[in-house]
């Protein structure tokens, strides 16, 4: 459900093809992603999902699967 | 007379922030523009934190004006130079080149301004959450590091988007720009390339005959390849620049390049193998002044013409 969402984020923020993600794809290295639009991501991921995601964390997100897991953490807190 | 919520919340006469210029600006030259109404900013750039406690020391001993500093988040000495600024209370922090979100808890505490420049609608978004001031859209007009969108494109969206005041960077250089950008939403400006020939700027001369030089064409962005462009006035450096990028060099041979090239045409007046950081309003700039001149030449001008635009839409009735 998570997935689904994100991936549908990064098709329409990064313009890449759905089948193209899975969860080992990097952010950056994989999809393309400048500083940029890694922030727009982050900030629509906040929007749609209604979570924030803690500045220091970012870092940390640097694949599919790194997104997910975050936010499922986040839902079970 | 001109007078936006920036005046106030910065307690200034002229909406006006004079560009924190790595290796440029100066105590010196930030008094200056503070003692004439704007508010002055120091460079932080690479600098350690003695060397800056210095500059903020120098200021205080030459103006009782408020003043800002420009803080480089690249910098190693980012955290350090961020505590420092705390420590000292400076009336006014600018941040560039990076996200300031984790210094700014400990800033608003400490009662100081904070205004980042901002790149695009979602970060002047996350930082007005994050409790920002004001922001600064700077576009790719600008001199030195500089993003993809224009002045024309940024200001506008990201007025809109967020309720802070918003002051428009990159391409202003007349009470022409100051107008301009006043339409599209900005309430404040920031300038730098014609603070380059304010007469207490102590830029190299060289420097500031290059400048003067100038025409319309004569920047160019290096580095777009390195993920850190650089718009300087065209020159040998340049040319060595564009050679590499277009053999496809590697990117530690071009930031090897760049390396200390800053510092060899600011300080050391080499134009030719100097990285000379400009805007491209260059061209317009042409005059050797007084920072009191530039700003009140530039805000008269700027009254001007939107009383004559607005006699001008008019039809010749008032």
């Amino acid at each position: 459900m998570i997935l689904e969402k994100v991936k549908a984020i990064l098709v329409e923020e990064l313009d890449v093809e759905e089948g193209s993600i899975t969860l080992e794809s990097k952010i950056k290295d994989d999809l393309g992603a400048d500083s940029l639009d890694l922030f727009e991501l982050i900030s629509k991921i906040e929007d749609e999902l209604n979570v924030t995601i803690e500045e220091d964390d970012y870092g940390k997100l640097i694949t599919v699967g790194d997104i997910v897991n975050y936010l499922k953490e986040k839902n079970n807190q | 007379m001109i007078y936006t919520k920036i005046c106030e919340m910065l307690n200034i006469r002229y909406p006006i922030l004079q560009g924190g210029m790595a290796q440029i600006s100066d105590a010196v030259l930030a008094a200056a523009v503070s003692e004439a109404g704007g508010l002055g900013i120091i460079a932080s750039g690479n600098n350690s934190t003695k060397a800056v406690r210095a500059e903020i020391h120098k200021i205080r001993e030459l103006t009782d004006k408020s003043f800002g500093v420009n803080v480089m988040l690249l910098s190693p000495y980012a955290k350090e130079v961020s505590e420092l600024l705390t420590e000292e209370k400076v009336p006014v922090i600018i941040t560039g080149a990076g996200n300031p979100g984790k210094y700014m808890k400990m800033w608003k505490e400490a009662g100081i301004k904070v205004i980042p420049v901002v790149p695009s609608v979602a970060f002047a978004k996350h930082f007005e959450k994050a409790g920002a001031d004001a922001v600064i859209c700077e576009g790719t007009e600008a001199g030195g590091h500089v993003g993809e969108l224009t002045t024309m494109c940024i200001t506008p969206q990201v007025a809109d988007a967020v309720n802070i005041p918003v002051i428009a960077a990159g391409g202003i250089g007349d009470g022409r720009g100051i107008a301009a950008v006043f339409s599209l939403g900005a309430q404040g400006v920031q300038i730098g390339t014609r603070f380059l020939l304010a007469k207490e700027c102590g830029v190299h001369q060289n420097y500031k005959d290059k400048i003067k030089k100038a025409g319309d064409t004569d920047t160019a962005v290096t580095g777009r390849k390195t993920g850190h462009p650089v718009r300087v006035l065209k020159n040998r450096l340049v040319t060595k620049f564009k050679e590499l990028e277009k053999n496809n060099a590697d990117i530690d041979e071009m930031e090897a390049l760049g390396k200390g090239s800053l510092y060899k045409a600011a300080v050391e007046g080499d134009v030719n193998y100097g990285s000379v950081m400009s805007g491209q309003i260059a061209g317009l700039i042409n005059k050797e002044q007084s920072c009191k001149e530039i700003i009140t030449e530039m805000f008269e001008e700027a009254e001007k013409i939107m009383k004559d635009l607005k006699y001008a839409v008019g039809g010749g009735n008032e």
